[in-house]
């Protein structure tokens, strides 16, 4: 049973209360009882002293009547039980007993004995019972002795009947006194104590209470202590409501804001059968504004951004920033498709509009995705993912400033995509990734000098799975940290092997991801080359010009690192991304590759023959050697060694091998047997 | 009817009381002689003045309304105040016990004895404790002996004493104790005060004795032969017409309502003719206890 404060309180007052009156109480009435039984031994003193003086008289006279006389006159007296007069030998000379008396009755039911003196001496020591005894003289000499007994039963009733009065009004007044001081308690404390819980659910309701301060007591002062406190909270709360539900950087409502907003518009719009959307906006290259200008200038640029897209926004709409530089708008009550595309255009423009930073004029550009309410989803979370799918998809046009609206098969590539990452996950523990290798060749004699490392993927259900799907996916997920890490143990343990074989396989070229170059790759690098005994010059590492746009202190620091280690590096993919000179520069490379697509259209494509000389050409001034991917036939051979290209790898040597047929392959090599040189797949990189 | 207390006891209170109630028994002894009709009627102190006045009150009165005088009831506080008054011839008609009319025989003439108890007589007993041991009086010898009523009492002592003697014992053979009436004589002897006691031998059956005691435990060791109870007496002077009133008055109380309640309020049965033959065998054991002389005192 759960007590509440008034109840204890008021027990614990009712059990103090009752224990120190009743404990008062039978002092006062022991006291009394004492009283009273001195006052009854001091009559039956006086009565003996009586007896005493008078029986003198009647006992020389042999006046046995008027002894008789005497004791039952004492007998007579209240709470005398016997009277009795005994001869100096102590024989009874006169005795007058009362035999009603319950003490005396039960004694003589249980004795039968009706010898006076007998009864006397089983009376001897009664509780009940009082005893005295007076010498009856004449002149000095002893005639007998006057015995008295006086019960206790009237002083025990007397008590009992006072402990019973006693007791009944110590009750009424306990109780009178309990209910006076719970009312008393109720008011002056309970009662607020109850304004106070009450104003407390409020405040955890998270509604702002008062209490009226009625006192200045303890209680007033913590009432007036609680209104500090919920005024203290009421800010907190809204300075914490602001925290969560306000970006603090744009002021915009952020993304757990953005979604109420979203229900709250899924819940008006299945009242009144609007429509609305959802538009995910995503900065395009936003990174290299940090990395470039600095943190500060990125914020500033999203600031503004913010402020612009709300600008062209109307304000029933919402504008949020989510993270980084994602935004999102929610547009209230659209009609059609075609109004969206405008409110798309509308922000394509605001956000494109240059903005002064720094001295420095920006344009940064966005991908927007569009999600329909009802049409893409029904819910917040599936109107934001499709909303941010659809961006995805608009980042993938590789076309600045594009808006994509949702459709099913992004959906349907989405979970194919989830799919993939989750089968990935498991990929290296169920071996199903093996390494790939295709010869790399000089130009000059033929000669082999080593191979790329290709990865595959051989899915369970789906058969071969190409990197240039699932590679993306890895590195999006992060993923790509643990395969890499895999890709180059397992080269490693290759070339360890093969060599520990007496076969010189030549370098081992190895795409690296661009997220593994941010995790401080060459201590690994470092630490399995150690661990497999693998001579730097065994290893080429090819990135490619993506890993350079990301901090470029960071990356000098990381290639000085694998400098250090002594590996060689070469630039992958050259002429298909920014192919800044400017990296060449900056930054020291081994080698260049011409991408496959470029070598493909020599010797007849004016344009890539003019690009691959310009390239040879460049590398020759930067002292690079450069390796032509994807030559498949004679002419392009011809044409890459004609102007001056140092390697080739591509179906025209060999097209990517297992381990084992590598191993056959370079078996053949040591013992001058040409390997066969036809068609296969297209090669696949780690990498892009 | 006015009632008058005469006492004096040895004491100097009691000499002051004694002296006036001298002058007061004077005083009124002046007033009958003034009114020569009146009749004094004297009660010996075999109980208290108050309750003596309340048994013979109306006796006293039912006198007066049968022979048509006053008739004067006098009480005393004690034996001797009354004796007092024998000796000075103070009543006309007194009521006493038998050795005290033995004593006054000379002056006063005895015409009546009440009968108590339905009995006519009651003879002189010695008691004894039944787990005594005692059978014969002359077992008594040494032992302690308790009388009631004092040296003048009948039943209580001479007539014990006078067994006593017929067994051949005399005073110092025994130890002589005297309680202060006949029924605390046999309390003392129940209580062991006492190793025999004597009294009348109706004594044991009366109720102050039977609620007081367990009288089982008590029995008579020797009786006299029976002795006529208590006389009434007139004084010898007395004109013979007025006395054989009075007999006859006493004597028919019994006869009528009023008369029976009087012997009602006495604790008397009846009251019957006596001569003084009759209290010759009480005047033998006072003879014998006493000697002659002491008797006829």
């Amino acid at each position: 049973m759960r007590l509440g404060l008034g109840a204890k309180f008021t027990l614990t007052v009712l059990f103090i209360l009752a224990g120190t009156t009743a404990a008062n109480t039978l002092y006062d009435l022991n006291a009394s009882a004492r009283f009273h039984e001195q006052q009854l031994i001091e009559r039956g003193r006086a009565l003996g002293r009586l007896i005493s003086l008078v029986s003198p008289e009647a006992i020389l006279g042999f006046d046995f009547l008027e002894l008789n006389n005497y004791t039952r006159e004492v007998c007579a007296q209240p709470d005398v039980v016997y009277g009795v007069i005994t001869s100096p030998e102590g024989a009874a000379l006169s005795s007058y007993i009362d035999g009603s008396d319950p003490l005396i009755k039960k004694l003589l039911d249980r004795t039968g004995s009706r010898d006076t003196l007998e009864l006397l001496q089983n009376l001897d020591g009664q509780d009940g019972l009082i005893s005295l005894q007076f010498p009856i003289t004449h002149d000095g000499k002893l005639l007998g002795h006057f015995l008295v007994g006086l019960s206790r039963q009237a002083l025990q009733n007397e008590f009992n009947r006072q402990l019973t009065i006693k007791i009944q009004v110590l009750t009424a007044v306990v109780l009178f006194l309990s209910v006076a001081i719970y009312a008393v308690f109720r008011f002056n404390v309970l009662q607020p104590i109850q304004r106070l819980i009450a104003a407390s659910r409020n405040v955890g309701r998270g509604q702002h209470a008062v209490v009226e301060v009625k006192s200045s007591d303890e209680l007033g002062l913590l009432a007036r202590a609680f209104n500090t406190m919920a005024e203290g909270i009421k800010q907190e709360q809204a300075k914490l409501h602001r925290q969560a539900n306000f970006d603090t950087l744009t002021g915009l409502p952020n993304r757990l804001m953005a979604f109420d907003r979203i229900e709250m518009e899924i819940s008006r719009a299945k009242r009144s059968g609007e429509r609305f959307a959802v538009l995910f906006i995503d900065l395009d290259d936003f990174k290299s504004v940090n990395d470039s200008l600095g943190h500060a200038v990125g914020d500033r640029l999203l600031v503004g951004i913010g402020a612009r897209v709300q600008a062209v926004m109307r304000d029933a709409d919402t504008v949020a920033r989510l993270a980084g530089d994602e935004f999102l708008v929610l547009a209230s009550d659209v009609v059609s498709e075609a109004q969206v595309e405008r409110i798309a255009e509308r922000l394509l423009g605001a956000v494109a509009e240059p903005q002064d930073l720094n001295g420095r004029k920006i344009v940064a550009h966005c991908s927007i995705g569009i999600a329909l309410y009802p049409d893409n989803g029904e819910n917040a979370e599936t109107l934001v993912a499709n909303a941010d799918n659809a961006m995805y998809q608009a980042k993938t046009t590789q076309q600045q400033g594009t808006a994509t609206f949702f459709t099913e098969e992004m959906n349907t590539r989405l979970r194919n995509r989830v799919q993939m990452e989750q089968d990935l996950r498991v990929a290296i523990e169920l071996g199903q990734l093996t390494l790939n290798f295709q010869p790399i060749v000089d130009t000059a004699g033929r000669r082999h000098r080593g191979a790329e490392v290709l990865l595959r993927w051989n899915h369970p259900e789906r058969g071969a799975i190409s990197p240039a799907e699932f590679i993306p996916v890895a590195e999006a997920d992060g993923q790509i940290v643990e395969i890499g890490d895999w890709v180059l143990e397992q080269a490693c343990r290759y070339w360890s092997a093969w060599r520990a074989s007496g076969i010189d396989s030549g370098f081992l070229a190895i795409n690296i991801s661009r997220i593994q170059f941010r995790r401080r790759f060459s201590a690994r690098l470092a630490e399995l080359m150690s661990i497999h005994g693998v001579p730097p010059e065994a290893l080429e590492l090819e990135i490619t010009e993506s890993v350079l746009l990301d901090d470029h202190r960071q990356v000098a620091e990381e290639l000085g690192s694998l400098r250090a280690v002594g590996v060689k590096l070469s630039l992958d993919d050259f002429g298909t991304g920014y192919s800044s000179l400017s990296y060449l520069k900056r930054f020291r490379f081994d080698a260049l590759k011409i991408d496959r697509s470029f070598v493909a259209g020599v010797p007849d494509d004016p344009d890539d023959v003019l690009l691959v000389k310009a390239i040879l050409a460049m590398a020759e001034g930067f002292g690079l050697k450069v390796v032509a991917e994807g030559v498949e036939n004679q002419d392009q051979l011809s044409f890459v060694t004609t102007q001056g290209c140092d390697l080739a790898q591509g179906y025209l040597f060999s097209k990517p091998m297992t381990d084992e047929a590598y191993l056959g392959y370079l078996k053949n090599l040591q013992t001058g047997v040409e390997p066969l040189q036809r068609p296969g797949p297209k090669n696949l990189k780690v990498a892009d | 009817m006015r009632i008058q207390s005469i006492g004096g006891p040895a004491r100097r209170r009691g000499k002051v009381l004694l002296l006036l109630g001298s002058i007061a028994f004077t005083a009124a002894a002046s007033a009958v002689q003034a009114a020569e009709d009146r009749l004094i009627l004297g009660v010996f102190p075999r109980y208290k003045a108050t309750q003596t006045t309340t048994m013979y009150a109306p006796l006293a009165d039912y006198l007066s309304e049968r022979l048509g005088r006053k008739v004067v009831l006098v009480t005393s506080k004690d034996f001797d105040s009354f004796w007092e008054g024998v000796t000075e011839r103070r009543y006309d008609v007194v009521h006493y016990n038998q050795y005290q009319y033995i004593r006054s025989a000379r002056t006063y003439r005895v015409i009546a004895h009440s009968q108590e108890f339905g009995k006519d007589a009651v003879a002189g007993a010695l008691y004894v404790r039944r787990d005594s041991g005692i059978t014969e009086v002359s077992q008594l010898r040494g032992r302690t002996i308790i009388f009631g009523g004092g040296r003048d009492a009948m039943l209580s002592y001479i007539a014990p004493l006078y067994l006593l003697m017929q067994a051949g014992l005399k005073e110092g053979d025994f130890r002589t104790e005297i309680a202060v009436n006949p029924p605390n004589a046999l309390l003392a002897l129940y209580h062991k005060q006492a190793d025999a006691a004597g009294g009348g031998d109706i004594l044991i059956d009366l109720p102050v004795v039977k609620n007081a005691i367990d009288t089982r435990e008590l029995r008579v060791l020797a009786a006299t032969e029976p002795l006529l109870f208590l006389p009434w007496a007139v004084k010898r002077v007395m004109p013979a017409k007025l006395r054989l009133s009075i007999q006859a008055i006493l004597v028919d109380l019994e006869r009528s309502e009023p008369g029976r309640n009087v012997l009602k309020a006495a604790a008397t049965t009846k009251i019957g003719k006596a001569a003084d033959a009759d209290y010759d065998p009480h005047r033998k054991m006072t003879t014998a206890v006493f000697g002659r002389e002491a008797a006829a005192k």
